[in-house]
């Protein structure tokens, strides 16, 4: 029999971790959905990688052995508190076009600080600072176009 | 019945692309005309180019490059032998260059006169225009704000004031919610100019820009208006278009709910009055805002087919875009237009359309272009889908957001309702993250049920992050069950995640942590 597989859940989308699901092994247990509507779509994206559509919410799930998760967060507690804490890489959460830059390099910024506008769409998107901190890299200039997850400023 | 008309053009080109390219070349082959489409690099093999009988390249996917380029687009007419040109929505809809550069061309331009887009299709020349008919107007300035000179910010200041925050930064081009800014305060008021002006200039290929109020809470309801070349003007019903976001539209209906039929007459006479006085010809949109107190203010004119002029369809039971060409040819107003207008204020049914769009309603609708994987739309009784995606295509950044919509009619708006919920169970899209989770919600909403409507709808009952943690747990109950054909641990590499969102600094320090605990 095989052994109980712990899987740690986390939302590409949020950074969250959802929870933990369990893979006994067995084959295909049967779904049970209660209407048309809580039907969901998995697909297996890549490797460790699922995309689960459920009532018309995509969620892009990233699956990992819980035990090897526990491991490494013990590391990273462990080289927190001796203090190291490496700048934040703030990326393009969506391809377009840099449309203008709030801040240049030495700029002080808090937490929900515009930092650039991203346009895709015909849309102008505001990206913000996720924390308190000093603009260390601006990456980007007015008028450049940005792939999904380029680097466009680093606070330190 | 009169007369059997003959088709109005024998060949017809489509200056747009995506559902509303798909829609006009319906109606063309309705009519048995043959139906030109136009493409840029991001659009070759989709449905638009496929569906129709021809199709000719404009160049690259930039739609400066491409939808925009009027010398391209005539000239794709001339080579293909098309009589007429329908702009459909968007792009140069009402650019009255556009239009005057195809009558120039000797073809027929399938919408108003280019003298009558000048009219009203220039927000601030509405505004005038429908201040000499005698039509109530929101309270804001009548001429473009002077950017040109930094001496005329204190006047522009000046003004914000005596109009009263919030207010609106309006352009005077625009549409869509592009080119528009909200004012709390006049310190914010320089930069919401500028940037207004900037995205107005990029979108519209003018950057002029004037002041409203901002009237809230407010309905938005809007008059659909139909002309012929006599100077005949008619109504043939109103939408309730409320439900936006980011000053677009996501949920529209007809007729607008809770109107009695003498607030409804005076709406569709005060439309008719502004399309008269503008010498409107084919097809426009009068939209107007209803304050709580009742009292109507006049917004602006499209001069062109609405995103939601299908709810109009089945209620009327008309094709408007069939109308528009059988307008564009000259003809009168057909007898079912008539018939429609004089229904107009008890049209009998009920229909509710909602916009999918590629955005994350849990994000404050963020774009979320990519690529569609599996793709069900709903079909039975009282159910219409226009849309110009398949499963598998690829929605492209460089357009408008929006996929399909989804619209069903009924004998009345809680029949509508009803059907539009089960519509919406049926819709499946995987592969991008749409706004079909927003539209059940509101399919469900009390309030909506009720018809308790404003443009602050989705601000007071929409909370996103929130309705998407509830789905988290049946979302992990299907993991659960798909996982099992995950191999063991050990055969895959780790994840590297590879986005994150400006809210939270965990993807930079968990992509940090990936590679030092990972090396390759």
């Amino acid at each position: 029999m095989a052994a109980v597989r712990r899987l740690r859940v986390t939302d590409r989308a949020t950074g969250a971790v959802l929870g933990e699901v369990e893979d006994d092994g067995s084959v295909g247990a049967a779904s049970d959905p209660t209407s048309v509507r809580s039907q969901a779509d998995v697909t297996r994206l890549a490797p460790g990688r699922f995309e689960v559509v459920v009532d018309g919410w995509r969620f892009d799930l990233v699956v990992e052995d819980a035990d090897r998760v526990d491991l490494r967060e013990r590391a990273t507690r462990t080289r927190d508190a001796s203090g190291h804490r490496g700048p934040t890489e703030v990326r393009a959460i969506i391809p377009g076009r840099v449309a203008s830059v709030a801040v240049a390099v030495g700029d002080v910024v808090t937490a929900g600080s515009r930092l650039l506008a991203v346009e895709a769409m015909k849309m102008e998107n505001d990206v913000r600072s996720p924390r308190d901190g000093t603009v260390e890299r601006v990456a980007v200039g007015p008028g450049q176009t940005v792939e999904l997850g380029d680097v466009l400023v680093v606070i330190a | 019945m009169s007369q059997v008309p003959g088709p109005p053009f024998r060949r017809v080109l489509v200056a747009n692309r995506g559902e509303i390219a798909v829609r006009i070349i319906r109606a063309c082959h309705d009519l048995r005309m043959e139906a030109v489409a136009v493409y840029s690099d991001a659009d070759i093999g989709a449905m638009h180019v496929r569906r129709a009988d021809a199709a000719v390249r404009l160049g690259p996917a930039a739609a400066s490059d491409s939808y925009l380029r009027i010398d391209r687009i005539i000239e794709a007419a001339l080579a293909s032998g098309a009589q007429a040109i329908h702009p459909g929505y968007g792009f140069l809809a009402e650019r009255a260059a556009f239009a005057r550069a195809i009558v120039d061309a000797g073809l027929v331009f399938v919408g108003p006169s280019p003298a009558s887009i000048e009219a009203v299709g220039d927000k601030l020349a509405g505004r005038r225009l429908a201040r000499d008919a005698g039509v109530p107007t929101v309270p804001g300035t009548l001429e473009p704000a002077d950017l040109d000179r930094p001496d005329a910010l204190a006047g522009i200041i000046a003004e914000a004031t005596r109009i009263g925050f919030p207010l609106m930064v309006k352009a005077s081009a625009g549409g869509g919610g592009r080119g528009m800014r909200r004012v709390e305060r006049s310190v914010d008021l320089p930069l919401a100019l500028t940037s207004a002006s900037a995205e107005a200039s990029a979108s519209f290929g003018d950057g002029s820009v004037y002041l409203e109020r901002e009237v809230r809470p407010a309905r938005h309801i809007e008059v659909q208006l139909l002309g012929d070349l006599t100077g005949r003007v008619v109504a043939v019903g109103e939408r309730d278009c409320s439900i936006q976001r980011r000053h677009q539209k996501l949920v529209e209906e007809a007729p607008a709910p809770g109107l009695d039929p003498a607030a409804r007459s005076e709406l569709l006479a005060m439309g008719v009055r502004i399309g008269t006085a503008a010498g409107l010809t084919n097809a426009a949109t009068a939209e107007f805002l209803l304050a709580r107190d009742g009292t109507w203010s006049f917004l602006e004119v499209n001069t062109r087919l609405q995103v939601e002029h299908g709810v109009t369809e089945l209620t009327t039971g008309l094709d408007l875009v069939a109308e528009q060409f059988h307008l564009a040819a000259g003809r009168p107003l057909s007898d079912a237009v008539l018939a429609a207008a004089a229904r107009a204020s008890d049209p009998g049914r009920h229909s509710i359309e909602v916009r999918l769009a590629a955005e994350d309603p849990a994000s404050d609708f963020i774009p979320n272009p990519g690529v569609v994987r599996d793709w069900v739309m709903p079909a039975g009784p009282g159910v219409r889908v226009d849309t110009g995606i398949e499963a598998g295509d690829r929605i492209p950044p460089e357009y408008d957001n929006l996929i399909a919509k989804v619209l069903v009619v009924a004998a009345d708006r809680p029949a509508a309702i009803d059907r539009l919920r089960r519509a919406l169970d049926e819709t499946v899209v995987t592969g991008v993250q749409t706004t079909l989770p927003f539209h059940r919600f509101v399919a469900r909403h009390p309030g909506f049920r009720v018809g308790d409507l404003s443009t602050d709808w989705v601000a007071e009952a929409w909370d996103g992050a929130g309705e998407r943690a509830g789905a988290v747990p049946g979302a992990l109950a299907a993991l659960a069950r798909g996982v099992r054909d995950e191999p063991a641990p050990g055969s895959a590499s780790p994840p590297i995640v590879a986005t994150a969102t400006p809210a939270s600094g965990w993807l930079a320090a968990s992509r940090e942590e990936a590679v030092d605990r990972w090396p390759r």
